[in-house]
């Protein structure tokens, strides 16, 4: 392990770090444009040079080996100028649009220009023209005045989703950011170019212009969008979500989040949330309070014989969820029949896997099964039989496939007792007996086990809708209804509790998970 | 003084493989695969002091000895006839006239080496020359030069031929190896230099068609006779291009060493007219310009590197009184700008900027910290980037703005050119 010393203090690092790795590491800040921790090293910018004593020329310490005895200085004067003629260069013909960029608040080169730039400009030439609101794919936006060729973006594009759709064509001060031609930037990542890009040139169709990023407030959370759970921000204003973001874990999504898992803070605002708890009577569903909305089910379900019951959770339900529901339905309820669906589409090598929910690995580490084989094609028969009648479902997974969501829905209308618990207005809600309003992920306290047995915490962001309430006090609520109360359904308590008896999560708990969570080992990843 | 690398060009039929054997031709080649071993072959050329003639001067020796001896794959040659420097043709003249010696010079190194596979890079404006070269491939082929068990020696080898498609900076060694692999022509970072990681990752070494048609002479007659001629340092003949206002322009093959004012007005026949000398780039055009009180000097690395300049390719540019040297500035700042890849920050926007202020001096829009602004942009160019072109955009406007402040000014603040008649392209 080589030792060198930077900025006069002398430090230990493993064998083949770069010199602005170990800065970074040691809190020494070295500006950089093309550096990123999870690329290539590209040593372009020239932002990152150093001095290096015993080299002839300024190091880019990007690209520079840590050796023993080495001595590096950040802020020798040879450094500051250095640094001052890569802004000076990167300005001559950027447009300086901060008032009207959306980058603004969280830009590099605003930044760095800041601390290591001209508060004039020597250039007072044209600048050079560039495509403006350029669509370079179905949900980025390119300005291409604004581009400073680092070439993050290519090399994302190249080396993390593999799709290669953008290069930098043309060359010298002609050099142009574009995509190959026919193939627009239209992956399943494509907006991870927009976080990575370090300047307002890539921009999110979706987010630009819909807040000041300085107003956002941030709450670390995890994507539901599948069973990889990658770590995500969620950044939003006053109650509202604005984005998601990938919150970097190295054992979970390295520092990316797919396209299609950003859009999902747009379930939590929509417009067809349930906002509060409904009871059919008479042909005519009313609203009414949780107090008579728990005892309109409790009623409900105790008409019935326990084989005459059947329950359906959704496997994208937190890890507390699954444990209170599971014992909901064997222990006040009183069926064994009791599955979670998870809807399953097309993965890939990278992020996205196969289980489209949340949190099937989870359920099955507590016991629960997901996705049993011809288990909702059995309940259907027998709703058809006349030998189930009322059914418990949390979600509305059982409708996701298209070829069987019309007879689903016709079968399940025969039931004499429909309890739906979710968050969104659909068919279910619609032919429902008693609804209870639920939580989004966005809304809720809980825990997710991905597919590689990884325990993340999810945190609440913005408030609860209406009077809609968490599914861990809802089953809480049915509970005591029926007469059998849980001893907590708070979060907190409940993942201590199943910590206590179930094997794979003992010794977990909220104090002890951490921003990377904590992978509990007995899985085997499938 | 002896003309070895020259002395058959334009001779009847030494552009063919008859003409190149009757004049001793695949002599070095035959004794290098009988009688000495690949590393007696580097030995050799380490001992003639042969410095690379692509314009940096490295020892083409030691460039050798760091290829990797025994390796579990592929290692690789490429010879550099990206001949893209403005001034610079005296590549063009081994190709055109004589082109059996480079290969022959090749076919050795790759021998020296343990290469089995060589690249020829050629500049794609390079039509003629390279339907020469092919020829002489073919030839040298049919003669068993090249192939499989090479004159029954065991040793194989096979040459490729690889045009460029017209950009300057695939003369630089790893732009010249991405364009061979089939990227597009930009430099690559270094270390990984390419000894170790060349062309597809394999060891790599590059050199210029002059530097490998220095070759055979020095195996057939010895590094000694090589150290002998030129300087201690600076050894052998080379070809210098002289171009501009000269009565004799062309390729003159003398010593390294040779005066530069002897060259100028003995060997290229004197200013033109009669006009007086104003100023001089003595090796291409990334070189910094000699006023003409300072052309007394030696052409050899170590004399016009102490002369504030660089031998660079040897092509030597001659400019008289009538030539305008914000116009030579905007020439210069114009190519390197169109000839920068764009990776680097500064060079990308350095090398455009000096071009802009020149053009603005030319214009008669310059102010007149416009000069200094020059000379700190040129600073921040030099040393800047991943390869040396932002150097070679930086060099020739310090030369320029040091050596003719005066004439700059004066364009400044009369706003008018003081050499209307200077050259126009």
């Amino acid at each position: 392990m080589p030792t060198f010393t930077l900025d006069g203090k002398e430090l230990t690092v493993e064998q083949g770090t770069t010199v602005l790795k170990a800065a970074l590491a040691n809190g020494v800040q070295i500006p950089h444009f093309c550096f990123h921790p999870h690329l290539s090293v590209d040593g372009s910018c020239r932002m990152c040079q150093v001095e290096v004593e015993k080299m002839p020329k300024l190091a880019i310490s990007c690209d520079t080996l840590v050796a023993d005895g080495m001595v590096v200085k950040t802020t020798s004067e040879k450094v500051l100028k250095a640094r001052n003629a890569v802004m000076e260069y990167l300005l001559l013909n950027h447009p300086l649009d901060c008032p009207i960029c959306d980058q603004a608040g969280e830009c590099g080169l605003q930044e760095y220009n800041f601390k290591h730039g001209n508060t004039h400009s020597r250039f007072s030439e044209e600048k050079r023209p560039g495509r403006k609101r350029f669509e370079i794919g179905p949900r980025v936006v390119f300005d291409e005045e604004r581009c400073i060729f680092c070439r993050r973006c290519v090399r994302f594009c190249n080396e993390v989703s593999q799709t290669g759709e953008l290069a930098v064509f043309s060359r010298g001060d002609k050099s142009v950011l574009d995509t190959y031609p026919g193939k627009p930037l239209d992956n399943r990542y494509s907006l991870n170019t927009v976080d990575i890009c370090p300047v307002g040139a890539l921009t999110s169709t979706d987010f630009r212009f819909k807040v000041r990023v300085w107003f956002l407030e941030q709450t670390d959370s995890v994507c539901p969008g599948c069973s990889n759970n990658c770590s995500i921000h969620i950044d939003h204003r006053k109650g509202k979500i604005q984005r998601l973001r990938p919150r970097e874990n190295l054992k979970v999504n390295q520092a990316w989040m797919c396209d299609a898992g950003r859009e999902l803070y747009k379930q939590t605002g929509s417009d067809n949330r349930l906002t509060a708890p409904r009871v059919l009577a008479e042909g005519q569903s009313t609203e009414v309070t949780w107090e008579e909305a728990f005892a309109a089910a409790a009623k409900g379900l105790a008409r019935f014989e326990n084989d005459h019951i059947a329950a359906i959770g959704s496997a994208g339900a937190t890890n507390e969820e699954c444990y209170i529901f599971h014992k909901l339905i064997t222990n006040v309820v009183g069926t064994t029949q009791l599955d979670l669906i998870s809807p399953l589409w097309e993965a890939d090598e990278l992020l996205i896997k196969e289980e489209q929910s949340a949190n099937p690995q989870g359920a099955r580490e507590l016991g629960l099964t997901v996705n049993r084989k011809s288990f909702v094609s059995g309940l259907m028969r027998a709703i058809e039989k006349e030998k189930l009648k009322a059914l418990y479902l949390v979600g509305s997974e059982i409708l996701g496939d298209p070829d069987t969501r019309d007879g689903i829905l016709k079968t399940l209308a025969k039931l004499e007792f429909l309890l739906v618990q979710d968050t969104h207005a659909t068919d279910l809600t619609a032919i429902a007996h008693v609804t209870f309003p639920a939580l989004t992920f966005a809304e809720k306290e809980g825990t997710f086990t991905n597919i590689h047995g990884i325990v993340q915490r999810l945190n609440p962001a913005v408030p609860p809708v209406g009077q809609s309430k968490p599914d861990l006090e809802i089953f809480g609520g049915l509970a005591e209804a029926m007469g059998k109360p849980f001893d907590t359904v708070e979060p907190k308590k409940v993942m201590d509790e199943l910590a206590q008896c179930i094997e794979p999560f003992r010794g977990i708990s909220y104090d002890t998970l951490g921003d990377a969570g904590h992978c509990i080992g007995s899985s085997n990843g499938l | 003084m002896e003309r070895y690398l020259t002395k058959n060009f334009g001779k009847p039929n030494a552009i063919a493989m008859a003409g190149y054997l009757k004049h001793g031709g695949y002599r070095a080649l035959r004794k290098v695969l009988k009688k000495m071993e690949p590393k007696d072959v580097v030995e050799e050329v380490k001992d003639s002091g042969l410095r690379g003639r692509g314009g940096a001067g490295f020892p083409t020796g030691l460039k050798w000895s760091f290829m990797p001896q025994e390796t579990d794959g592929p290692k690789y040659i490429a010879c550099n006839a990206d001949e893209s420097e403005p001034g610079t043709f005296k590549d063009r003249e081994f190709l055109e006239k004589e082109p059996q010696m480079m290969i022959e010079g090749l076919i050795i190194s790759a021998y020296a080496m343990g290469v089995n596979t060589c690249y020829i890079y050629i500049r794609g404006e390079y039509a003629t020359q390279t339907k020469i070269l092919q020829q002489a491939l073919a030839e040298a082929y049919e003669k068993k030069f090249l192939g499989r068990n090479i004159l029954g020696s065991g040793f194989d080898c096979d040459i490729y031929v690889h045009r460029g498609a017209g950009a300057y900076i695939c003369g630089e060694e790893t732009g010249l190896m991405e364009s061979i692999e089939g990227k597009k022509g930009q430099p690559r970072k270094k270390p990984p230099f390419p000894a170790n990681f060349g062309l597809w990752g394999r060891p790599t070494t590059v050199n210029n068609v002059e530097t490998f048609a220095q070759v055979p002479h020095i195996i057939n007659k010895g590094a000694s006779w090589f150290r002998g001629i030129g300087t201690e340092k600076s050894t052998g003949n080379t070809i210098f291009g002289v171009s501009g206002h000269v009565n004799k322009p062309g390729a003159y093959e003398l010593p390294l060493g040779y005066g530069l004012k002897d060259l100028i007005y003995k060997d290229a026949g004197g200013i033109r007219n009669g006009r007086e000398l104003k100023a001089v780039i003595p090796g291409g055009s990334s070189v910094k310009v000699l006023p003409a009180d300072r052309i007394d000097v030696p052409l050899d690395h170590d004399s016009l590197t102490n002369a504030g300049s660089s031998l660079g390719t040897g092509a030597v540019i001659v400019m008289d009184d009538t030539t305008c040297m914000v116009r030579v500035g905007v020439v210069l700042a114009h190519f390197y700008r169109h000839e920068s890849c764009g990776q680097c920050t500064n060079c990308r926007e350095g090398s455009a900027w000096l071009h802009q202020l020149m053009v603005g001096i030319e214009n008669g829009q310059g102010k007149i910290e416009d000069l200094d602004l020059l000379m700190d942009v040129a600073d921040s160019l030099e040393g800047s980037s991943i390869c040396a072109l932002a150097d070679a955009a930086a060099w020739p406007v310090q030369g320029l703005v040091t050596h003719f402040r005066d004439e700059f000014e004066e364009h400044i603040k009369t706003g008018k050119c003081t050499s209307p008649d200077s050259f126009r392209i």
